[in-house]
């Protein structure tokens, strides 16, 4: 299981953004470096939606925010639009950063509780002085409507007077201000109600086809994850397992942590039972991870080989990838 | 048919600066020996008021609770906070969503463990021990007798859980309690919690009532379902029924909306627009007349009861899905 | 107006702190004896007696003018010290808990070891240090007042500063300001915007709690001799009459109402800010 690989990435048509052998570290104490991120690469196409899913402690959360270089980077390339951001110094970087745009999981605190909401909304318009006055006025109005909210009801009022979902709202509209190319959405809908989830995963997808954006959805629900990707890379404690489009990597897992992820994920359905793969064991811990494929410890089809070496990510079917010394068929 | 739990009309209302809060709107379900019941409802059903009620967790001079709750035919509603205990915690297991506010964190594992054993059954120190390491064993703890000298922060969520579960089936419990046990866990690790209490269930007889918002968790796991909604139960089914024969719209809608991993992808997600009812408004029509799709005038000039369709089945409708 | 629908407690507050800040600005203009001369022909009157409205003390001195003149003093002393103290402090707490590092570990460890000291100890050390001895007669070195209200804004400064940290550092983990990052704002337009007027609200809360304090702290330190001209302030006030209660027992119970209405009213203004802030952070 591992991340070390690139046979997933293509030259062309060219990706929009391509990260490589991107290495997140942070301090752990007087312990060595923690790897988050260890040695990922991937690819973003123009109008996809790649979903990046894995569970707590996996790293997806800080792969978005690496990318964005929110947080500090060890190593590897975050190219965009033939431009490595990795490279590029302070001033350099400011100047990208409305290409991309994302939104948290805890919607309310992702608004800033002292500023009105059409504020919060005006502000990338105001730091970037895109276009007059008026005319900013007006693309606040259009982005609130466009995420179904009444603009003369919500702009003066604060974030506190809303409920997650409106939040959630106000931040993609906000998101969206400056028009960016990419949008990386960290576990958007997973503190929502299941009604509103549906609601803005509408919004989401609405907003992509009218704004022509490109997604990076974080999500430990693949349930959620598989009715709005293009493609589904999973991630295990700061590894890539397994990159394949919805309907294979859900219906035909080829690796057997995203094999134990999807059965374990609970169908509101009494009639259909999917109990036979329940994973033993916790996930170790990322300070130690195990030697060679990181799953190794709980995987039933663990060798030694499996100890030895890591598995580097291999083509399956047409566009699709696993790493995995013995991959299920 | 002696039920366990009997609920009669449980009502909860909360004075706030707001106004009267009607939190919850005369709620009854009995629950009937090694059963297993699941609630569901989304924020602002009532299904947490309503759970913390009945397990006599709501107290303060704002809060208003009537209704009757019946354990074993005797009335326990209206217990004072020691008798309760001899209840919920000893003959009602509760389990909770967060471990981390179940456990002491200045104590070890097993000195927590002993000391509710010793308390509650009597046991010696040696007996709350062995007694400890068993049931420890029996959650499927890895290394039960280290596991005993470590403290809750040195254990992960999953981990934690089996421990407060352990704790809870300690005293032979006949029914468990368990309000969102595996929201706050990784999806592996709840499939594996709700794996084990299935197991428990089993060999120790216990009855379960599930409180959740995941209507996928109780699928798997329940013999019957209530879906509340504005502070009402507004359907109680057997799963089966529920799901295959569901009859308010609420229901359906609430099925409709939920993405699941076993259906390929295409199709526009169903939402369900609008905001939940105000709890501050007496109710004089039905709580989800303004979001439901087949309302009609006498949806919100009335509030429908609930029904009995036979076989158990309730509904709360005037005109449920597929006919009365 | 702004007073419509408030409760009983903040009107009176204000209505108190109101008069006060008037006596301390506009009382100079009432038609009154100095607040240190004596009125040979009235001493130790009580109050109501004619031409003395709050009576005089044993010397004679108009107790009215003297609490005129003493609410300048106190009230100057508190105001002055905590605006300069949560200023500096804020600015200190902000940086040292937006930047971290070593800018927060030197800001950190000035802040710590000035409180390690005891906090009175410490103000009569530094009035000791750079007043002069004499109090009626400052000469060429620093008049006790000045020295008094800088050494206790030197003391609020880590007071308020750790709380301008914490809060800084609580808020700045909040994703609005991982989105202000993401937006391109500069970490100074972050600060100023963002961090700034939401730690503000909780500081100016302190600042009123602090404010009472001062006043009994001053009090304290006049008591002990360290306080400026005897009489000029209430604390000294009360430290010189306190000494003829039996005689003249409104010459105490008046600094001593003043300044118990006063600290009162700052507490009551830091409890109200304070639980308005908690309704609007947390949300049923």
């Amino acid at each position: 299981m591992a991340g070390t690989g690139k046979a997933h990435l293509r030259d062309s048509p060219a990706p929009i953004l391509r990260v490589e052998n991107l290495v997140i570290e942070y301090k752990s104490g007087r312990n060595d470096p923690v790897q988050a991120v260890s040695n990922i690469s991937l690819e973003l196409h123009d109008g996809e939606t790649l979903a990046v899913i894995g569970e707590s402690g996996c790293g997806k959360s800080t792969l978005g925010k690496g990318i964005l270089k929110l947080v500090d980077v060890t190593s590897g390339s975050v190219v965009f639009n033939g431009v490595d951001i990795n490279t590029l110094d302070k001033e350099a970087l400011r100047q990208v950063r409305p290409n991309f745009q994302m939104i948290f999981q805890d919607s309310i605190s992702s608004l800033d509780p002292h500023m009105t909401v059409g504020r919060i909304v005006r502000q990338p318009l105001d730091i970037w002085n895109r276009g007059e006055e008026s005319e900013r006025d007006a693309k606040v109005d259009e982005l609130l409507v466009s995420v179904g909210l009444d603009p003369e009801r919500v702009k003066d009022r604060k974030p506190h007077e809303f409920s997650g979902g409106q939040c959630q709202r106000i931040s993609i509209a906000r998101a969206l201000t400056l028009e960016p190319k990419v949008l990386i959405c960290d576990e958007p809908v997973s503190s929502l109600d299941v009604s509103i989830q549906a609601q803005i995963l509408n919004i989401l997808q609405e907003m992509k086809v009218r704004y022509g954006l490109s997604l990076i959805f974080i999500s430990h629900d693949l349930a959620v994850v598989r009715a709005i990707s293009t493609r589904i890379l999973v991630m295990y404690l700061g590894k890539v397992c397994e990159i394949a489009d919805p309907d294979t990597l859900c219906d035909s897992p080829r690796h057997h942590y995203t094999h134990a992820l999807v059965s374990s994920v609970p169908v509101p359905d009494p009639t259909v039972h999917r109990h036979s793969a329940i994973l033993q064991g916790e996930p170790p811990s990322p300070t130690n991870p195990p030697s060679g494929c990181r799953f190794r410890t709980r995987c039933a089809a663990a060798t030694e080989l499996c100890a030895t070496e890591e598995p580097q990510l291999r083509e399956t079917t047409p566009g699709n990838y696993v790493a995995c010394h013995h991959p299920r068929d | 048919m002696s039920d366990l739990l009997k609920i009669t009309d449980l009502a909860v209302d909360f004075d706030t600066s707001y106004g009267r809060l009607h939190a919850v709107r005369g709620v009854s379900i009995d629950i009937a020996p090694g059963e297993s019941v699941g609630i569901v409802g989304e924020s602002g059903s009532g299904k947490t008021v309503f759970s913390r009620a009945t397990m006599g967790l709501l107290r303060g001079s704002s809060v208003h609770r009537t209704g009757q709750i019946l354990f074993e035919g005797t009335e326990i509603s209206s217990l004072d906070s020691k008798q309760i205990r001899e209840y919920w915690g000893t003959k009602i297991a509760m389990i909770f969503q967060d471990p981390m506010t179940a456990l002491n964190p200045v104590r070890r594992i097993g000195a927590q463990m002993s000391e509710s054993l010793i308390k509650r059954l009597g046991m010696s120190k040696s007996e709350a021990k062995d007694r400890a390491i068993e049931l420890l064993t029996l959650v499927k703890l890895p290394e039960p007798e280290l596991a005993l000298e470590k403290y809750a922060h040195q254990l992960s969520g999953g981990m934690r859980q089996r421990v407060m579960i352990a704790m809870a089936i300690a005293c032979n419990p006949k029914m468990l309690f368990a309000d969102e046990p595996t929201t706050a866990l990784d999806v592996t690790v709840q499939a594996q919690v709700l794996e084990l209490l299935a197991d428990l269930r089993k060999e120790l007889g216990m009855a379960m009532v599930i409180i959740t918002h995941d209507l996928g968790v109780v699928a798997g796991y329940t013999d019957r379902i209530a879906v509340m909604y504005g502070g009402e139960i507004v359907e109680l089914a057997t799963t089966t029924d529920l799901f295959t024969d569901t009859k308010m719209p609420y229901t359906e809608a609430l099925i409709k909306s939920i993405p699941r991993v076993d259906r390929k992808r295409g199709s526009e997600l169903s939402s369900i627009e609008g905001m939940p009812p105000d709890p501050t408004k007496e109710r004089a029509s039905c709580g989800f007349a303004d979001r439901c799709p087949y309302a009609v005038q006498k949806c919100r000039d009335e509030h429908p009861q609930l029904v009995d369709a036979g076989n158990g089945h309730q509904y709360r409708c005037f005109f449920p899905i597929g006919g009365k | 107006m702004v007073l419509k629908n408030k409760p009983l407690g903040f009107k009176l507050s204000t209505a108190w702190l109101s008069l006060c800040v008037l006596m301390a600005t506009l009382g100079w203009m009432l038609p009154l004896p100095k607040w240190n001369s004596s009125d040979a022909d009235a001493l130790g009157v009580t109050m109501f007696s004619k031409g003395h409205i709050l009576g005089t003390d044993n010397w004679g001195i108009d107790q009215l003018s003297a609490m005129i003149h003493g609410t300048r003093i106190s009230l100057g002393i508190a105001v002055v010290s905590v605006v300069l103290g949560a200023f500096l402090g804020a600015f200190l707490g902000v940086m040292a808990g937006y930047a971290r590092g070593w800018i927060d570990a030197i800001i950190s460890m000035y802040f710590n070891v000035t409180l390690a000291f005891p906090t009175l100890v410490l103000l009569l050390a530094l009035v000791a240090i750079f007043a002069s001895p004499d109090p009626f007669n400052p000469g060429t070195t620093l008049p006790r007042m000045v020295v008094l209200t800088f050494a206790i804004t030197f003391v609020l400064i880590p007071f308020l500063g750790r709380l301008a940290r914490a809060a800084t550092v609580s808020w700045a983990g909040r994703d609005f300001v991982l989105v202000a990052k993401s937006l391109g704002l500069k970490r100074r337009t972050i600060l100023l915007q963002h961090i700034v007027p939401n730690v503000l609200p909780s500081l100016i809360s302190v600042s009123f709690l602090a404010a009472g304090l001062i006043i009994i702290l001053e009090g304290g330190l006049s008591i002990l001799g360290a306080g400026g001209e005897p009489g000029s302030s209430w604390g000294s006030l009360l430290a010189r009459n306190r000494g003829d209660i039996d005689l003249t027992p409104h010459t105490t119970f008046i600094p001593v109402a003043a300044i118990a209405l006063t600290v009162m009213a700052f507490n009551y203004f830091g409890e109200y800010l304070r639980t308005s802030i908690d309704n609007r952070d947390s949300r049923i």
